[in-house]
């Protein structure tokens, strides 16, 4: 018994998130298959996927919202659907786009929620201010929510999950709604937290989102996991990505023929005049070979830049395969 | 940070209360509380009818429509209660809060007891300040009509939390909540007393409790326009069908609304 309890502390020391054969069926349809993922403190996790893959209702689960049909989520060593108020004490989540009740203000809704939580009253006006100013909010704290638009309640309830200081961030799309400056200040936001060694568990389809915030990604398809790692390392380890080629002269039949002989390039597709598209097949030391084996050929290149991320492009190769499957 | 569920209960029940008050519902309700006592001393005057010369005869009039009144009252306040957190989407806000379902489902039925009794009281309050305006005097009865009334109530919001944990929508749990109180109880009651069966376990025939502490005899509802038996409720009988169908209805709600998962 004492062994278990040690055990349980540890993991939740170690992984804040722990989900264990977690799944969700809805009649024959199955969303959530058997997810096993562990989320280290202090790391920022990237859940990918496309829509419909699962990711939502993977956070519901997290959050209480609904019932596994299998498995478990533990958050910090403890059951979400054994004890939801321990498990949630200490989180903090923005799940889809939430309504807020309209005949309250921005303060007014982050005092329920601080009362709720147990906050004393000095506390719940601290902190406020502080969530309030670190959302752009400030402005409309005694507003009537009902006046507000989309991003507005997007940013409140960014404001809601930080309020209370929490230790691990659920968050689910949370720049959806956002305009692009909306969208940079959430990201800020969420660096910030990671700079401060809060554990963060954030869904998104923004590729480019994930790798500007997260440490680690997790790739979700119809409801199973894909892949799980470190971005830089997926980054580095993807097999293929597309380089885009300006020369300085139109490219020839022969050209095309050159480029598709060169070692590491997969195919070859020509995208204007004097611009092709090279899938390169082999990482960052393939993509250098292929570009000094075209100027050794002789051809004058203006420009050689990537197109995409090779994250983008080992999620697309990745759903492509499973899609497939 | 922790908090006590009794804290968070009165946590909710208390920003309930302050939704019900912002929203034009008790508003609403108050002006029609107002337009009917407006009419009862309004009205004999004015068409030149003396007003009735004894407190329970005098208050029998309004109490008739006391029990319509908790019945508005459930709908306004309790029938939208539970279904609204899911349908406007309130919930993905409340509920991955550290509170358990059990909480909010009391919070929220608190308030809404709360807000529907200070509604009667307000009618009752005004109902018993003019009786003792125009007779003189008041008895016990006009209380214990008031307290029925209060218990008939509680069933109502106990059946309305029941089916607004039930259904998806609020539109058909306020609808229900009303055509239950109005009509469908009423209807079964009905045919119950023509086979012969006393509907003491109906809420709406047990209602009648609450004019009859006044003096009044409720009157059964006849078939193909003769007269039957009338069924005078038992007071006592009526007061645990309308405590049994609060606590069933609000145990159900609560059961119901911590399975019901906020999905879409």
């Amino acid at each position: 018994m004492a062994m278990q309890s040690s055990r349980a502390e540890s993991v939740a020391r170690e992984s804040p998130v722990h989900l264990e054969g977690l799944g969700k069926d809805y009649g024959q349809f199955t969303a959530v298959k058997a997810l096993d993922l562990s989320v280290p403190v202090g790391t920022a996790l990237g859940f990918l996927g496309p829509n419909g893959a699962g990711k939502s209702t993977t956070i519901k689960m997290m959050t209480n919202l609904i019932r596994p049909s299998r498995g478990h989520a533990v958050l910090f060593g403890i059951d979400v659907r054994q004890e939801p108020t321990r498990a949630l004490a200490r989180i903090g989540a923005v799940i889809e786009t939430p309504e807020f009740y309209g005949y309250l203000s921005p303060l007014e809704t982050l005092a329920y929620a601080g009362r709720l939580r147990g906050m004393s009253s000095a506390e719940i006006a601290e902190r406020s201010e502080a969530v309030l100013k670190e959302v752009k909010l400030t402005e409309w704290a005694d507003h009537r929510i009902q006046e507000f638009s989309k991003g507005m309640k997007q940013r409140i309830a960014i404001a809601q999950a930080l309020l209370h200081e929490p230790d691990l961030l659920i968050l689910d799309e949370p720049t959806s709604g956002l305009d692009p400056r909306g969208m940079a200040e959430v990201r800020d936001v969420i660096k910030s937290l990671k700079s401060q060694g809060r554990t963060i568990f954030m869904s998104s389809h923004l590729l480019g989102e994930v790798q500007e915030v997260c440490d680690d990604v997790a790739l979700l398809n119809h409801g199973e996991l894909l892949i799980h790692g470190s971005v830089r390392e997926l980054s580095r380890g993807a097999d293929t990505s597309i380089f885009q080629v300006t020369f300085l002269h139109p490219a020839a039949p022969q050209d095309v023929e050159t480029l598709s002989a060169v070692p590491g390039v997969v195919e070859v597709k020509a995208s204007g005049d004097s611009t092709i598209d090279l899938r390169i097949s082999g990482g960052e030391e393939a993509q250098a070979r292929v570009l000094e084996a075209i100027v050794g050929h002789g051809m004058k290149v203006i420009t050689y830049r990537p197109l995409g991320s090779s994250l983008e492009q080992l999620y697309l190769d990745r759903i492509q395969e499973s899609d497939r499957l | 940070m922790t908090t006590s569920p009794v804290a968070q209960v009165l946590t909710v029940a208390s920003y309930e209360i302050r939704k019900y008050i912002r929203g034009r519902r008790l508003l609403g309700i108050l002006i029609l509380v107002g337009l009917i006592i407006g009419l009862f001393l309004g009205l004999p005057p004015a068409l030149g009818i003396k007003y009735a010369s004894t407190p329970n005869a005098f208050v029998s009039t309004f109490a008739t429509f006391a029990g319509l009144l908790a019945v508005l009252g459930g709908v306004l306040f309790a029938a939208d209660a539970l279904v609204s957190e899911h349908e406007k989407r309130t919930g993905y806000f409340l509920f991955p809060n550290p509170v358990r379902r059990e909480v909010l489902v009391l919070g929220k039925m608190i308030a809404s007891l709360i807000v529907c009794a200070s509604v009667l009281s307000v009618y009752y309050g005004a109902a018993a300040i003019a009786a003792l305006a125009v007779t003189g005097s008041l008895t016990w009865d006009v209380g214990l009509s008031y307290v029925y009334a209060l218990a008939y109530m509680m069933a109502v919001v106990g059946v309305a939390y029941l089916l607004s944990a039930l259904l998806k929508s609020t539109v058909a749990a306020t609808v229900l909540t009303f055509f239950l109180f109005t009509l469908i109880f009423t209807i079964i009651g009905g045919i119950l007393t023509v086979a012969k069966v006393h509907p003491w376990f109906i809420p709406t025939s047990a209602s009648a409790i609450i004019t009859n502490a006044l003096g009044g005899t409720a009157i059964g509802p006849g078939s193909g326009g003769g007269a039957e038996a009338a069924f005078v409720p038992d007071p006592a009988t009526s007061v645990l069908v309308f405590v049994a169908y609060a606590i069933v209805g609000g145990v159900l709600a609560v059961l119901w609304f911590r399975r019901r998962e906020l999905a879409s």
